[in-house]
Formats: structure tokens, C-alpha cells, sequence
């Protein structure tokens, strides 16, 4: 008897975690085709796994700014929940910005789960929006004021030459395509 | 007002290079998918609000209970979408997603 309640309370989780794939899956294609017609030239996406949707590489290569010349590969991750959660962000490219720590964490405010200000997450956003703000930290949004990385911040401060000295050091490390 | 006819003109001059009817396109675009949302589309799934929602239809409710079973709501800020797509966000967020107003219902129904 506890056999078949137990059996049957699978079957059930199975079944809800089944649709919550199902429901990610039909946001994520319709998201991921808009991308593809927005994509800005210097940005591309890559699925390693073709039968995973969920999990890919955005590459971005500023065309202007500090980091002109370097390529960088943000890791995607769209969780089951999505979109009632952000995808999870990782910058897999190592680099020196104000916003974006040597770890690869992404401090960019659409990305943030819980917000009082209405700048974080909210289902109305899609991918589109992940892809201009990913691309806005390396112009409009880049942020000195409040920092991930301070000391990247400190340096900016103290001397903007040192700072694009030691950028241009880790994109010819690090991120050179 | 006088800064206008040269805005236009720039506009027009641009538009004539291959890139920038690109980007043109880009904008027009996005402005029809807003006013898209703004009518009748549910900003949460996407999909109309008089029609199920996206969850409804993953788990082909209809086919068990009809249609009615995924309502409409309304808030006091007057934007709508599927009680079900709404029910799943505030429990995370008591705001409109649309203009972060704080939710409240104003009525429930088709
Ligand atoms: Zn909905
Ligand atoms: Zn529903
Ligand atoms: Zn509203």
C-alpha cells in the first residue's frame, strides 16, 4: 500500500516537473528565435548540446568601449522555472570590469530575482532583454559606482590609463578569439 | 518642432545605406510586440488571454475540464493576464510586471 502511494506521488512530481519542462521549452524556443533576429553582428549564440535548448553560450565582442577586441563567452542556463526566474548568467571569459568579477558573476540589475524596484526580473522579460543588458555593461551600464570587482573600480579611479592598461592585459590573456 | 525636418532628413539619408534598414526594422519590431502586450496578450506566457494559458496548455487541461478553467484577471492598474500565469508570479513579487504597481485584483472573469 505504501508501495502504490508512493508510486502514484512519483508519478505526480514526474508529471508537474514534465509540464514545467514542457512550458520552459515552448518560451524558450519562441525567445531563442527572436534572438536569432535581433542578433547584433558582434554577438552570437552556440548550442553545444543541439537537443538541449536550455543551455547555450552568448559570445560578445564590443565594438567599441575598454574592452574593444576582446571576445566574450557568457554561459546561459535556463532554469525549469523559467520565466518565473532569471536565466542563471556566467561570464566564462575572464576579464577586468567594474561589474563582472574575475569569477565569472554578473552583477546586472534584470538578472536579479528579487527586486523592490522594478529593475530586477520580471516574466515580462525574454531573452532579447538578457542580450542588450549583457551588451549595455560593456557601454551604457558599465558601472563604477557600485562595484562587483572594487578593485577594478579603484583603479578606474585613480587612473583610467592603468585601467585600460590592465584590460587590454587580460583580453590578449584571456580573451583573444 | 525645428529640429525636426532635420532629424527626418538624417533619417531618410540613413535609411538608404543597406545596415541601417536593418535597424529600422529592429524598431519597428519592437514597438508592434508592445502594443501587442498592451491589447490583449498575456505578458507573462505570451500567448492571448482569452485563450489558455501556456501551463493549461502544456497540460491540455481542456481536454479534462474545458476551457473555463483558466480565467482572466485584471488588476486595479487595468493590465490583464491568465489568473494562472499571475497566481505563479506574486508569490514571488506582489507587482503588476508591467508597471510594478503594486498588485491588487480589480475583477476575474473572460
Ligand atoms: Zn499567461
Ligand atoms: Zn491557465
Ligand atoms: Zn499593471
Amino acid at each position: 500500500m505504501i508501495t502504490l502511494s508512493q508510486r502514484l506521488k512519483k508519478q505526480q512530481d514526474q508529471a508537474v516537473s514534465n509540464n514545467r519542462i514542457s512550458v520552459r521549452d515552448r518560451l524558450l524556443a519562441r525567445e531563442l528565435q527572436e534572438l536569432s533576429q535581433i542578433l547584433p553582428s558582434n554577438c552570437s549564440v552556440n548550442h553545444e548540446n543541439v537537443n538541449d535548448l536550455s543551455s547555450f553560450i552568448l559570445s560578445i565582442k564590443p565594438n567599441e568601449g575598454f574592452w574593444q577586441g576582446g571576445c566574450f563567452k557568457f554561459g546561459v542556463d535556463v532554469t525549469e522555472d523559467y520565466n518565473m526566474v532569471p536565466p542563471i548568467v556566467k561570464c566564462l571569459t575572464r576579464l577586468w570590469h567594474p561589474n563582472i568579477s574575475e569569477n565569472g558573476e554578473v552583477c546586472l540589475s534584470l538578472l536579479r530575482q528579487h527586486s523592490v524596484d522594478g529593475l530586477g526580473w520580471s516574466p515580462t522579460r525574454r531573452l532579447n532583454d538578457v542580450l542588450w543588458g549583457l551588451l549595455a555593461l560593456f557601454t551604457d551600464l558599465l558601472n563604477f559606482d557600485d562595484p562587483l570587482n572594487i578593485e577594478a573600480a579603484d583603479m578606474y579611479r585613480t587612473s583610467k590609463e592603468d585601467f585600460q592598461r590592465k584590460v587590454n592585459e587580460y583580453v590578449i590573456k584571456y580573451a583573444i578569439d | 518642432m525645428s529640429e525636426d525636418p532635420e532629424n527626418v532628413e538624417k533619417m531618410e539619408g540613413d535609411s538608404a545605406k543597406p545596415d541601417r534598414m536593418f535597424t529600422l526594422k529592429k524598431w519597428n519590431a519592437v514597438a508592434m510586440w508592445s502594443w501587442d502586450v498592451e491589447c490583449d496578450t498575456c505578458a507573462i506566457c505570451r500567448v492571448q488571454v482569452m485563450d489558455a494559458c501556456l501551463r493549461c496548455q502544456a497540460e491540455s487541461k481542456r481536454d479534462f475540464y474545458g476551457k473555463q478553467d483558466c480565467v482572466v484577471v485584471w488588476g486595479e492598474c487595468n493590465h490583464s493576464f491568465h489568473y494562472c500565469c499571475m497566481s505563479l508570479w506574486v508569490k514571488q513579487n506582489n507587482r503588476c510586471p508591467l508597471c510594478q504597481q503594486e498588485w491588487s485584483i480589480q475583477r476575474m472573469g473572460k
